[in-house]
């Protein structure tokens, strides 16, 4: 099987450079302890390899470097060393509402995201109809984006994601807001989209959905993978791990 | 644990965005552009006379406090003030904007992957724009307020001129926003900064009124040619060439050293916001 996503090696720290006041420059920045949130490197060595066709489940701990990875995947930051490999092209749905602008309607919004996304005017014109009739939302996007619920806003953004044509799709934890109905929707269309030889990478805290979807995962630990392999194994010890924690820690008096 | 060598950068972000094709990166601007300004004038009633208002108001304070209290000599001093006043308020304003524009739209940096000189272009043209709204009402001054003789001859002069100050804002604007966001001071000292270089460029009075002994330095600033230009364009329906090589050359030095910058301090903002 042909991979559509390599890393190899992968290490990312984001102390070697941060924003300075002038302050700062004159005080000198304090030294910060290495903990859990706020440690050295990010992503320490981190292999992976995606097959065309495949989703991929990752999955860890909060401030485990899931986010880093896919930001680092999508070129937003770069990595400090290590090589990627994508074939193809790579769209992600990160944030909800990050590229929305509250003022514009539903239907400017499309256009601006759909664009900021990659795609072309003629594209987007030609798209259009069909984005509206997947999001369900109607005369809705004549309404500005201020008036959506956050459901509604999710609709809107899967909706684009889904028409914009890409190879590789990179999902932060998104689905969660849609109604049932419509989560389902999405997991039909990302099935439909791994059957048409597209690449999934998917960040999620709900192991059912990880499970419903992905082929292999890969569970990340302080920046580094863990565990990886077929996905319920990958979630069997990943659940195991953290009731061991959850037990070695003395619970919250109340 | 042994830190890995962090000079070694196998990729750039530039490479992994969809946006890589310029006509896609013109249709985002244009995008980003319309979205601006919808933004803007939605709801306001007055829409786009705002765009108007404050170099008109700007205007007007100088021209009493020098025309009328200071009583400066000056042939056609009104129209001096707004054919300098308009494109200064575009130059700085677009600046200004330009230099917060990754902070403002950090969640795009974040998230997204576009051409992120995008951001400080469409602050750029956005000011443009409205500075293109504007200009009917400079050429109204000029026709009913200095008696000029109308001529249709230095019209042309004008999309040159905006296409030379779009080069010459641009790269300062690009320059500015990068550097902003590591550190974070510099949108507040580029306020100061176009208020100090307001006087210390011939706005409200002419370089001819700068003694003799400064006047060539007040020459050097490639502000005062920009400005001058517009002026002369407007007054004389000339414009010196020699200013204008000033401005060009400036836009291409400050092109040089703003791509230099972009190319080494952009890739990494994305985590510093």
């Amino acid at each position: 099987m042909t991979p559509a996503v390599v890393c190899e090696d992968l290490w990312k720290s984001y102390h070697l450079h941060r924003p300075v006041g002038l302050k700062a420059l004159v005080v000198g920045a304090a030294k910060t302890r290495e903990t859990r949130f706020a440690r050295q490197w990010a992503l320490s060595g981190v292999n992976l390899r995606v097959s065309k066709g495949q989703a991929f489940g990752v999955l860890g701990h909060n401030g485990s470097g899931k986010t880093t990875l896919l930001s680092v995947l999508l070129g937003t930051v770069p990595a400090d060393r290590g090589r990627i490999e994508l074939q193809g092209r790579v769209a992600s749905l990160l944030e909800l509402g990050a590229g929305f602008h509250g003022d514009l309607t539903g239907e400017e919004n499309i256009f601006l995201y759909a664009s900021i996304l990659g795609m072309s005017l003629r594209k987007i014109r030609e798209q259009l109809p069909a984005i509206v009739e997947f999001s369900e939302l109607d005369n809705a996007v004549e309404s500005p984006l201020r008036v959506y619920s956050a459901g509604m806003m999710a609709r809107l953004g899967f909706s684009i994601i889904a028409h914009c044509a890409a190879d590789i799709l990179l999902i932060d934890e998104v689905l969660a807001v849609g109604d049932a109905r419509f989560q389902e929707k999405c997991r039909d269309y990302l099935r439909s989209f791994k059957q048409r030889n597209g690449t999934l990478i998917i960040v999620s805290h709900s192991m059912r959905e990880l499970a419903s979807l992905c082929d292999e995962g890969a569970c990340l630990e302080l920046g580094k993978i863990v565990d990886s392999g077929p996905v319920e194994s990958v979630i069997a010890g990943y659940t195991g791990r953290a009731a061991a924690v959850g037990a070695a820690r003395p619970p919250v008096q109340p | 644990m042994v830190a890995p060598g962090a000079e070694e950068r196998p990729y750039g972000w530039w490479k992994l965005s969809l946006a890589t094709h310029w006509t896609h990166t013109l249709e985002l601007l244009y995008l980003l552009v319309r979205k601006d300004l919808k933004v803007r004038y939605k709801n306001r009633f007055l829409g786009y006379l705002w765009a108007l208002a404050n170099p008109l108001a700007f205007a007007f304070v100088y021209w009493i406090a020098f025309k009328f209290i200071m009583r400066v000599e000056m042939e056609n001093y009104s129209l001096y003030l707004i054919c300098g006043i308009f494109p200064w308020v575009w130059m700085s304003t677009g600046i200004a904007n330009g230099t917060r524009s990754f902070l403002v739209n950090a969640s795009l940096i974040k998230k997204a992957s576009l051409p992120r000189a995008v951001l400080p272009l469409s602050s750029v043209i956005q000011e443009s724009v409205h500075f293109l709204f504007a200009l009917p009402v400079i050429i109204a001054f000029a026709v009913f307020a200095g008696d000029l003789p109308v001529r249709a001859g230095w019209l042309w002069q004008i999309p040159m001129l905006v296409g030379l100050q779009i080069a010459f804002v641009f790269p300062i604007a690009l320059a500015l926003a990068v550097t902003n966001v590591y550190v974070r001071d510099i949108e507040y000292l580029v306020g100061i900064g176009f208020s100090l270089l307001f006087f210390a460029t011939p706005m409200v009075y002419p370089v001819s009124m700068v003694p003799e002994e400064y006047r060539r330095l007040f020459e050097l600033n490639p502000l005062h040619a920009l400005m001058q230009s517009w002026r002369s364009a407007v007054l004389q329906g000339s414009v010196e060439p020699a200013y204008l090589a000033q401005v060009a050359g400036f836009a291409v030095v400050a092109g040089l050293i703003a791509w230099a910058l972009y190319r080494r301090l952009s890739p990494r903002i994305g985590e510093l916001l």
